[in-house]
């Protein structure tokens, strides 16, 4: 369990960041320094130092259905890279501490932290989920840190972004395939599965999935093209990131399924050629670079080429090559990237034609660039000399024909080769030649000191290699089940790799001197030899085809897209006409005589209500249908839908007379073709829905259901009014779900007559002046008479709602029908809103009712189970139950959504919702209102 | 029958409303549906059987199915909200609430 212990402080270091950084400021760098060290430390003790083969595991249930745990395991590869994302991370953060000004900079901060904690996700992670997981949080994080800083590099960020996102998916579209078949999620049980270890399709198709994932992360050719604009991100952030951890994902899990595909000659023969592609374009181009960070990305590019050829030639020699070049790397190109932020701060620039002779006004920033460059160029005593020989004798025992060893080789050199004369390009760019400013002066101490480690570490472990021999053995056999023949050490007496680093080091230093030719051959113009232009294509592809897409139903007007659903509705209603499907005959009539008394009144109003000109006409008759449609109810025997519905037509009509004034009085006039068209499409619907309707109503006796609910709502609530047990006992979830829509309708109401209320204010006060006449007198005493009643009833009807036709919704209606009159009786001219109150009645209505849910949580039974009991009150037998809290919440949403509707259509434009005078439109203006 | 015959009247009705031009026709119209939506919902609990669902009231075997109506319920609510939001939206472009453009 001691293994979650450095994920969990990390978490916590992220969250605290924002609190020390109150107190220490850009001097936190300095705390996540000394954290990530410690956290190191402890990874480091935890793997015993002897006998192979040891892990340490941990393991934290987390999907146990599916098998997928938060699985941690500790061997020598997770923790070789380990130590490096905290080691440069604790070296990056404190180099922040210096490189930002004084400033705000917690964001990045905290973002580099939980990078820092989803590199180690990825590299202890012994489940592909989690993998997984960690792997795309490297992503984010890394699209965050370009995209963050400053506001060119959006651009730069989302390529990055998509490229290696895209290759996650490959790659978890891999992981996937290897979990499915090897039927487990974790990942060193499918590690362990030979199945993989052939070149069936299955395993090529999986290698190939992880080999993409891989190239886009680490940069491999033609994915390569976001690294370089990946250098939008600050310098620290470059260093940490796009050099020593998060581009090394690849490489890890490269590293990682070794053990199953290196003998796939798709693995070999792929990695190979990609990486020696990558390494050697990527030297070729970091060698026409004069920005000393584009430089170095090219040269990260290339160097991460090296390390994917060492994978694909897959021998424990090999690997144990990668695994101590990938350390090397990580040191001296952080060294390199930290000094390169260093020169910019300084000096002002990163150009090498604008840079010269630094040497003599920087005597110790030349002296680390030099180090960390020699480890670069391969020079000793440096690791990266060990580690550049370690490679070259490792393509020794390249499987497959003959030639193949020498032909990688010679390529190898070459790249080699470019790399030693980029190397000394860098140097002398910066450092040699004529001194141009000469005022500069070095940095402090504190600044130097994190590059000033990292090159002395380079030092150190070049010529101490010899100690690593241990971790890097171990890392071979972690990844290739053997024991690899290499023995490290500085001098290995002499050797054909000693001569190949002799031709590498002649054939740099004259590539170096023939300065101005190879120059003049490398700024010849070519063809771009990489997937950006295919990228951009396929981008700009995607975007114009979402755009035609939803351009098909993005219509400024409704009318033009509305007859597409409609239509479709009245084709499938016409599929079933031509092949009409048998019906049984009614068991008993569905028909009662009365009941054509409302639908002949139906017919009348609807007919109205679609033909009339006038708005208010048109609104009435709709308000008539409604309550035709309640003495429809009441005959169906639905005794408590008839009174909603009778209410909320009362509360439409007053809204929707509200929202009229300032309307034009007439609606808009149409063509006699599109009154014509569009009756045609009506009717037809209207006999569709009529057939479909007659087809179905009362083919069978009741439903097992309703007889449930008939029988079970005594016994099992206490209740009696079926409808509203089933309301907020039997279904309350789903009423919850309703009333939360209420809420957001109200809310959305409020908002949208909000932005109105700046925009509209003047125009309208002006027409209503003249509209709306100051006679509410009557509505006044009326109101002053109906009001207590309405309130008394309103309570009445919640309380009763168990028993008898009522309930929270009923009676929220009767409440709200009696902010209405309240908000009606007032004369307009002097009408104040109501008090704002329907923000905390929604609020108010949807806590009662969810804590209602929660505390039957609290007692242990299901969400939203009332629970019951019995009082005896004044010799009576009252039954209670807890749904009538339940009810209370929905009493109050439905009262806040009808308060919602009031205030803000009823005040549209009225000046007094903003408290100025109405009689001063002039003064009124849209800014006032603003403030208001 | 009647069910039917009251659905298509109010379904032709609300059609041909939401298709004209002008929000508040268009939110004319969707009440109408709903109410259609609400017949409908009501008659696939069978309309047999009408006695309201009061347990101890009535005939048992006459009573109405409780659950379409619990439906419905809801269902009158929603229609609200939703009138209210497009009434909201009729207001939200000034003094006009027209959807198109003049031809």
């Amino acid at each position: 369990m001691l293994l979650f212990a450095p994920l969990i402080a990390l978490a916590v270091f992220a969250l605290l960041v924002p609190v020390t950084y109150r107190r220490f400021g850009r001097d936190t760098g300095w705390l996540l320094a000394a954290g990530f060290t410690v956290l190191a430390v402890v990874l480091a003790l935890q793997l015993p130092a002897s006998g192979d083969g040891e892990v340490v595991t941990a393991s934290w249930s987390w999907m146990p259905s599916i098998d997928v745990a938060l699985r941690l395991r500790l061997d020598a590869l997770a923790l070789l890279f380990s130590l490096i994302v905290l080691g440069v991370g604790a070296l990056v953060m404190a180099y922040c501490a210096r490189y930002f000004s004084r400033g705000r900079h917690v964001w990045l901060y905290t973002l580099m932290t939980v990078f820092a904690l989803a590199m180690l996700l990825l590299v202890l992670a012994d489940d592909v989920i989690v993998l997984f997981i960690g792997w795309e949080l490297t992503t984010l994080c890394s699209f965050f840190l370009i995209g963050g800083v400053r506001s060119g590099a959006a651009g730069p960020a989302l390529r990055a972004l998509l490229v290696t996102a895209s290759g996650g998916l490959a790659l978890f579209a891999g992981l996937i395939l290897l979990s499915v078949h090897s039927g487990t999620t974790r990942l060193s049980a499918i590690l362990d599965d030979e199945a993989w270890k052939s070149d069936s399709p299955l395993a090529t198709t999986a290698a190939a999935l992880v080999i993409v994932g891989a190239m886009a992360k680490s940069a491999q050719l033609p994915l390569h093209f976001w690294l370089p604009g990946a250098m939008a991100a600050s310098t620290p952030v470059s260093a940490y990131l796009h050099a020593a951890s998060m581009v090394k994902g690849g490489i890890y899990v490269l590293m990682r399924f070794s053990p199953l595909f290196a003998e796939n000659p798709l693995w070999t023969w792929g990695l190979i050629t990609v990486g020696l592609a990558t390494a050697l374009f990527g030297a070729l181009l970091a060698l026409e670079q004069h920005d000393l960070k584009a430089l170095l990305a090219y040269s990260t590019m290339s160097q991460l080429g090296f390390l994917v050829a060492m994978i694909g030639v897959g021998t424990p020699e090999a690997l144990a090559a990668a695994a101590l070049h990938t350390l090397a790397h990580a040191l001296f190109k952080a060294t390199l990237f930290m000094l390169v932020g260093i020169i910019d701060r300084q000096a002002g620039s990163r150009d090498i034609r604008e840079l010269g002779g630094l040497r003599r006004v920087m005597p110790v920033t030349a002296t680390l660039t030099a180090l960390a460059g020699m480890s670069l160029a391969g020079l000793p005593p440096m690791i990266g000399f060990v580690s550049k020989e370690t490679m070259f004798a490792a393509f020794h025992d390249l499987p497959g024909p003959a030639w193949a060893g020498p032909v990688a080789l010679a390529l190898t050199v070459a790249a080699a080769s470019l790399t030693f004369a980029y190397g000394l390009r860098i140097f002398t760019g910066a450092f040699i030649g004529p001194t141009v400013q000469r005022r500069l002066h070095e940095p402090s101490l504190l600044f130097l000191a994190p590059a000033a480690v990292a090159a002395a570490g380079g030092l150190a472990l070049g010529v101490g290699v010899h100690t690593l021999n241990p971790l890097i053995r171990r890392v071979a056999v972690d990844t290739r089940e053997q024991f690899a023949a290499v023995d490290l050490h500085l001098w290995h007496g002499w050797t054909p790799e000693l001569a190949l680093s002799a031709v590498t080091f002649a054939a740099g230093t004259a590539l170096f001197l023939a300065r101005d030719p190879v120059d003049r051959f490398l700024q010849r113009p070519r063809r771009r030899l990489d997937g950006e232009a295919a990228f951009t294509a396929c981008y700009d592809a995607t975007m114009r085809a979402g755009a035609r897409l939803g351009s098909l139903t993005q219509r400024s007007s409704p009318a033009a897209h509305l007859p597409v659903p409609i239509l479709a509705l009245a084709a499938i209603a016409a599929a079933y006409a031509l092949h009409p499907i048998a019906v049984p005959a009614p068991p008993r009539p569905t028909t009662f005589g009365v009941d054509w008394v409302p639908v002949t009144v139906l017919a009348v109003t609807v007919a109205g209500a679609a033909t009339r000109r006038s708005r208010l006409g048109a609104v009435i008759l709709v308000g008539l249908t409604g309550f035709v449609i309640g003495l429809w109810f009441l005959l169906a025997g639905a005794p408590d839908l008839a009174i909603t519905q009778v209410l909320f037509e009362v509360i439409t009509v007053v809204v929707a007379v509200l929202v009229l004034r300032g309307l034009p009085r007439r609606f808009h006039s149409a063509s006699r073709r599109r009154t014509a068209v569009t009756a045609g499409i009506a009717v037809g619907a209207g006999i569709a829905a009529a057939a479909a309707t007659f087809a179905f109503t009362g083919r069978r006796e009741r439903s097992p259901v309703a007889d449930y609910l008939l029988h079970e709502t005594g016994p099992q609530t206490g209740g009696s009014n079926v409808v509203n047990t089933i309301l907020v006992e039997f279904r309350a979830l789903d009423t919850l779900g309703e009333i939360a829509v209420l809420v957001a309708a109200g809310l959305g109401t409020a908002a949208i007559m909000d932005l109105v209320a700046v925009r509209g204010a003047e125009r309208t006060a002006a027409s209503e002046q003249a509209e709306v006449p100051d006679s509410a007198l009557i509505v006044d005493v009326v109101r002053r008479a109906l009001t207590p009643v309405l309130v008394v009833l309103s309570v009445y009807l919640l309380l009763r709602g168990h028993h008898e036709p009522g309930g929270g919704f009923t009676a929220g209606l009767v409440g709200g029908c009696g902010l209405a009159l309240v908000h009606l009786s007032r004369p307009a001219a002097s009408r104040t809103p109501l008090p704002p109150i329907q923000t905390p009645l929604l609020a108010a209505g949807l806590l009662v009712a969810t804590g209602t849910g929660l505390a039957a949580l609290a007692a242990a039974e299901p969400f939203l189970r009332p629970a019951h009991g019995h009082v005896d009150l004044a010799g009576a037998h009252v039954s209670l139950s807890s749904s009538l809290v339940f009810d209370l919440g929905v009493y109050l949403v439905v009262l806040g959504m009808v308060a919602a509707a009031l205030n803000r259509l009823g005040h549209y434009g009225v000046e007094a919702a903003s408290g100025a005078p109405r009689d001063a439109p002039e003064r009124a203006g849209a800014g006032e209102r603003g403030d208001a | 029958m009647s069910a039917a015959v009251a659905v298509g009247i109010l379904v032709a009705g609300g059609v041909f409303l939401i298709l004209q031009r002008g929000l508040v026709r268009i939110a004319l119209g969707f009440i109408l549906l709903g109410h259609a939506a609400n017949v409908v919902l009501l008659a696939s609990g069978g309309m047999s059987t009408r006695e309201p669902p009061l347990v101890g009231d009535g005939v048992p075997a006459d009573t109405a199915d409780p659950l379409p109506q619990a439906f419905v319920l809801t269902a009158i609510v929603i229609t609200f909200g939703i009138t209210v939001y497009l009434f909201a939206l009729a207001r939200a472009e000034g003094d006009d609430d027209d959807t198109e453009a003049d031809p």
